[in-house]
């Protein structure tokens, strides 16, 4: 009996040791292993996020593919001819010594925007330059994708080879960012298929209103330019070429304005897409003073140089929106903003000058869908 | 992110706003191939003056 009753008490006695044993092995192989096992973790993830940008850079090159050979115009199959293009590669200059960067910079930048038109153009030739230019944002879209998703493979793999858990764990912190990127070039380009205007759109349709029946002059390269009149003042607007998906010079073109055309301007209003802070409203007006241009800085630091030689005050009106927002057709809410953003500038205009005084307005962005 | 996966998500709708120089009529329609701001549109419904293309954009459709 004293035998029995001591049974269960030794039953339980063992299946407690044996769980301390587990406690304490696990508690060993997660102090010896615990990084392995997280670093298998993390590179599973960053896998899966890689599979997602394999699949987004392939989606981009069949797109990129189908508009050529869809065009009619296509001289052969473009595909060998697509996939050179993609790894084409831009070499900045060396800017151990900064003098004269902008310059060199802006000659590669040239170069290669040439190269990307001669080449579209050999691709399909005469073709309308809207289609030509949507041809070459379609281009670059796939060019970008397939770029983003090298680096990211090439860290991946790095990180694996190496055993490097601090490059694993870098990578996946921003693969969320990265992917919102890629998606959003995805988004972008069925809207440049289209021909619609998109977010990055709204400082040229705001400078179209301003163009309306004037007489254009190109004033830079893919740039064009109205010279009228507002209560009392002389009014020059200028804006990328539409309704063709081009940039532009605007930086060359209001350097040009003041130091070859010598127009004495009193103030300059540039109007441009800003990215939003998460938190912030699609839509929103900010104001400010500086020069509102994104890309390389080619054209930033040309009106920053030209603005200061000539003193000449710069204001900024910014209409906030996400990236995504930025390159895919234009929302209701930022198409809306423009008829507050007209009433902003027209302000401006009165306050900051006066009559008789010239005055610049620049639209900066993508000017696709947009004409003058 | 949320925001991004929300736009993904949605369909949006593309509409084109034709407007009247002369009497400011606006007209909504469903944007076409070929549209672009600041291109002649059709008649004016109301005085017939051709009109302009002032805006186009994207719009979730209305809830039912």
């Amino acid at each position: 009996m004293s035998l029995l009753s001591g049974l269960p008490l030794q039953f339980s006695i063992d299946v407690s040791s044996l769980l301390n044993v587990v406690w304490l092995g696990s508690i060993f192989v997660f102090f010896i292993y615990g990084q392995r096992l997280q670093m298998y973790l993390i590179a599973n993830d960053i896998s899966r996020a890689l599979n997602r940008l394999k699949i987004m850079r392939d989606k981009s090159r069949k797109e990129a593919i189908d508009y050529f050979t869809s065009s009619g115009k296509v001289t052969g199959d473009p595909t060998q001819r697509i996939d050179e293009f993609l790894d084409y590669v831009t070499i900045m200059p060396v800017d151990m010594d900064p003098r004269g960067v902008v310059e060199k910079v802006q000659h590669i930048t040239n170069t290669r925007d040439e190269r990307v038109r001669a080449e579209v153009s050999q691709i399909i030739p005469n073709l309308d330059p809207t289609k030509v230019s949507v041809a070459e944002n379609i281009l670059e879209i796939a060019t970008s994708l397939n770029q983003i998703h090298k680096i990211v493979r090439h860290y991946y793999l790095l990180g694996k080879k190496t055993n490097s858990y601090m490059l694993l764990f870098q990578l996946q912190m921003i693969m969320p960012m990265v992917l919102q990127e890629a998606d959003a070039l995805v988004n972008a380009v069925d809207t440049f298929k289209l021909g619609q205007p998109v977010g990055d759109g709204i400082g040229p349709v705001i400078a179209s209103r301003y163009m309306q029946n004037l007489p254009k002059q190109v004033v830079g390269k893919d740039t064009v330019m109205t010279v009228g009149e507002y209560k009392g003042r002389t009014l020059y607007v200028l804006k990328a070429e539409g309704p063709m998906g081009y940039v532009g010079e605007p930086g060359v073109a209001i350097q040009k304005l003041i130091e070859e055309m010598k127009v004495p301007l009193n103030a300059i209003i540039m109007v441009d897409a800003a990215l939003k802070l998460e938190g912030e409203k699609t839509g929103e007006i900010a104001e400010g003073v500086g020069a509102a241009i994104g890309g390389i800085g080619v054209d930033k630091f040309k009106i920053e140089e030209v603005s200061s030689t000539h003193k000449i005050p710069v204001y900024a009106i910014l209409v906030k929106q996400s990236i995504l927002e930025a390159i895919t057709v234009m929302r209701k809410e930022i198409a809306e903003a423009s008829d507050k953003v007209q009433v902003l500038i027209n302000r401006v205009i009165e306050e900051k000058t006066k009559e008789g005084d010239k005055v610049l307005l620049a639209g900066i962005g993508n000017t696709l869908g947009v004409g003058q | 992110m949320m925001n991004s996966q929300q736009d993904r998500k949605a369909k949006f709708i593309v509409y084109t706003i034709e407007e009247c120089p002369a009497c400011g009529q606006k007209t909504k329609r469903a944007f076409q191939l070929g549209d672009y701001v600041t291109k002649d549109g059709s008649k004016c419904s109301k005085c017939g003056n051709t009109t302009k293309i002032t805006s186009i954009y994207a719009e979730a459709p209305p809830k039912t």
